[in-house]
């Protein structure tokens, strides 16, 4: 069953462009979304489950013959998988309406089934060089959608994503060609035994220095960053959603934490590099966005700034802030798809991104600004929505591990947060209705109903935080808290 | 050994020229020289599968891919290049320099023997038996490019 995670988009997807000749809409539309929906059926039944006894290990058969095709399923890989199938699901009926302008939808749906299986089958290899080729496939597929409109500025942001991101993925291969010829080996668990055997203290904190670039470039965080307020506001609307919702954190933090969590082992030094450039982005980000006038542009700056967040609470190491870190990924996963898909109903109604044009918008499109409200006051950590909670989370994790200037440092930048989200609210969606969108509609109902079911999971997510946390966040944190007591200063820094 | 190092040598030099040859053809035969000569190193080295590879695919077909698409692309007016790269370069490959010379004496010195690893075996087996996982990557890999090159050379409809 956990194979139809990598094999179900891929199958879909190399049949989509064939398929497409038949019907150019419906059956892309119907295909792509049942996919995404059985997929994350199955994450929260048979995924739950499986793994109810702990950590599973599943190879493919084929004929009765056991193949060479083996992965790992635990709380933490569960929980991304359930989270990419969710918004890929919220993404894909967005779509149904959003992307009817932009033609070719087959090509569109096998490319967003691509980068789909490319996360998933991230999220369940075992081994470092599997790591790397699903990152490529999930890169791939993204650098063709946020050039998808075919204009000059996509194609030229594309362009830079590729650049950086063939530099990221050039330091993960450099780390992994290293990590190979020292121990011989690929697999999770077996380079963690060759390193702890080889006592390769100067090869871990070579290959960690190589990682954090790397994975740093992927997740976007400040110093590395220069991409990505490039390329999510040029994507369609749904690819912006996916990339600052998923793309970045799989790629760029499941990734790292991972390795650094169940292979290193989180050194205190290597907590402390996470914890102050997750601050530095949380920080740098938010002020950056404050004087953005492009509302996509604003929310990429946003996606910096609270991938920091979940950085930080990650970095502390200890069982709350991974736990505080892993909920904040969640809940800006659906808010900031949220935010990202109201930005493209904006877009699509007015023809403008840019803040300062629009005023009074909440008249014409009441669900729109009804469910932006809902996402930007859980992104700024405003109770009692999800994003209070995780936020809540993580200070209370950085008190408790003594690093109280970091915490001062969080709160206020969440302050900065709900600054330059209630700018985006007033300026596009409250004050007094300009002349020119008299005409502007509600969006279409597939459209709408997408913004709908992400704000009211938002919602959901802060009412039943408790109940979130134990059922999804406590098994991921659990595995993560796991590799930090087997590793814990083995590497002496 | 001295093989080795003219080789090195070779193949660094004709990376830097690739990087900072101003006219394309003159950086695309660079890039296929350097690639000639890791090619060369891997067969030095008894990787013949690797050598093979790398100058059957990279240094021939995608110099040719390369060739293909500055014949078939147009100079539409001059673009100004900004000349960071020019210092900046140098000050990366001295850093990269240094690095390789502290820190990698370092490493190479705790390289274990590889063939104890289980991952070893003869190339066939290894690739279709022991790393199948990576096959499925390698055809998403494919896939993902040739819906990307559909994507991005699709032809618009005229009611879009």
């Amino acid at each position: 069953m956990i194979f139809l995670f990598i094999g179900l988009p891929l199958v879909v997807a190399a049949l989509l462009p064939l398929l497409g000749k038949l019907s150019k809409r419906f059956l892309p539309d119907l295909l792509a979304n049942a996919v995404f929906l059985v997929l994350f059926v199955l994450a929260v039944t048979s995924g739950r489950q499986m793994i109810s006894q702990g950590p599973v290990l599943k190879q493919l058969d084929w004929l009765g013959e056991a193949l060479s095709i083996q992965v790992a399923v635990d709380g933490f890989s569960l929980f991304m998988l359930m989270a990419i199938a969710l918004l890929t699901l919220a993404v894909g009926l967005f779509s149904i309406n959003y992307m009817e302008h932009y033609g070719a939808k087959a090509n569109y749906y096998a490319l967003l089934l691509m980068m789909m299986a490319g996360m998933n089958g991230l999220v369940l290899v075992t081994d470092l060089f599997g790591v790397y080729l699903f990152l490529e496939v999930a890169a791939i597929a993204s650098y063709a959608l946020v050039a998808y409109g075919l204009e000059h500025d996509e194609l030229e942001a594309s362009f830079k994503y590729l650049l950086l991101s063939v530099i990221a993925s050039a330091a993960i291969l450099l780390a992994i060609t290293v990590i190979f010829g020292m121990t011989g080996s690929l697999g999770f668990a077996a380079v963690a035994e060759g390193l702890r055997a080889l006592e390769a203290k100067a090869v871990v904190g070579f290959c960690s220095a190589l990682f954090i670039m790397g994975f740093g470039l992927k997740a976007a965080l400040v110093p590395f960053h220069a991409w990505l307020p490039d390329a999510h506001p040029s994507a369609p609307a749904p690819i912006s959603a996916i990339l600052s919702g998923l793309l970045i954190k799989v790629s760029g933090v499941y990734a790292m934490t991972r390795i650094f969590f169940n292979v290193f082992g989180l050194t205190p030094a290597l907590s402390q590099i996470l914890m102050y450039l997750g601050a530095v982005s949380i920080v740098v980000a938010a002020l950056l966005a404050l004087g953005q006038k492009d509302m996509k542009r604003m929310l990429a700056y946003s996606s910096i700034s609270q991938v920091g967040y979940v950085v930080l609470g990650i970095g502390i190491g200890t069982p709350l802030g991974i736990a505080g870190g892993l909920f904040h990924l969640l809940n800006h996963a659906l808010a900031k798809g949220l935010l990202f898909l109201n930005s493209g109903s904006v877009q699509q109604a007015t023809g403008t991104r840019n803040l300062d044009e629009m005023g009074g918008l909440a008249k014409r499109m009441p669900l729109t600004a009804g469910t932006n409200l809902v996402g930007a006051l859980s992104i700024a950590g405003v109770p009692p929505l999800g994003g209070f909670w995780s936020k809540l989370l993580i200070i209370m994790a950085l008190v408790q591990a003594k690093e109280g200037a970091l915490a001062v440092v969080a709160v206020l930048a969440s302050v900065l947060t709900l600054w330059y989200y209630l700018l985006i609210q007033r300026k596009a969606f409250f004050g007094k209705l300009d002349e020119k969108w008299k005409a502007v509609k509600e969006a279409p109902f597939w459209m709408s109903a997408a913004t709908v079911l992400l704000a009211l999971l938002v919602i959901g997510l802060g009412l039943f935080f408790s109940a979130v946390i134990k059922t999804w966040i406590q098994p991921a944190s659990d595995v993560l808290d796991q590799g930090i007591h087997l590793a814990l200063g083995s590497w002496g820094f | 050994m001295i093989w080795h190092i003219l080789l090195l040598s070779g193949l660094v030099i004709f990376s830097i020229l690739a990087i900072l040859s101003k006219d394309l053809i003159k950086s695309a035969i660079s890039l296929a020289v350097a690639s000639l000569l890791l090619g060369i190193l891997f067969f030095q080295m008894q990787a013949p599968y690797a050598g093979v590879f790398e100058i059957s695919v990279v240094a021939g077909l995608i110099t040719v891919l390369f060739m293909l698409t500055i014949a078939l692309t147009k100079t539409e007016g001059d673009v100004r290049e900004s000349r960071s790269a020019r210092i900046i370069f140098p000050l990366f490959f001295v850093a990269f320099i240094l690095i390789d010379f502290f820190v990698m004496k370092g490493l190479l010195q705790k390289v274990p023997a590889l063939p104890d690893a289980a991952e070893l075996g003869a190339f066939g087996d290894v690739l279709w038996k022991q790393r199948t996982f990576d096959l499925v990557g390698q055809l998403a890999v494919i896939l993902a490019g040739v819906f990307a090159v559909l994507a991005l050379f699709r032809k618009r409809d005229k009611d879009e």
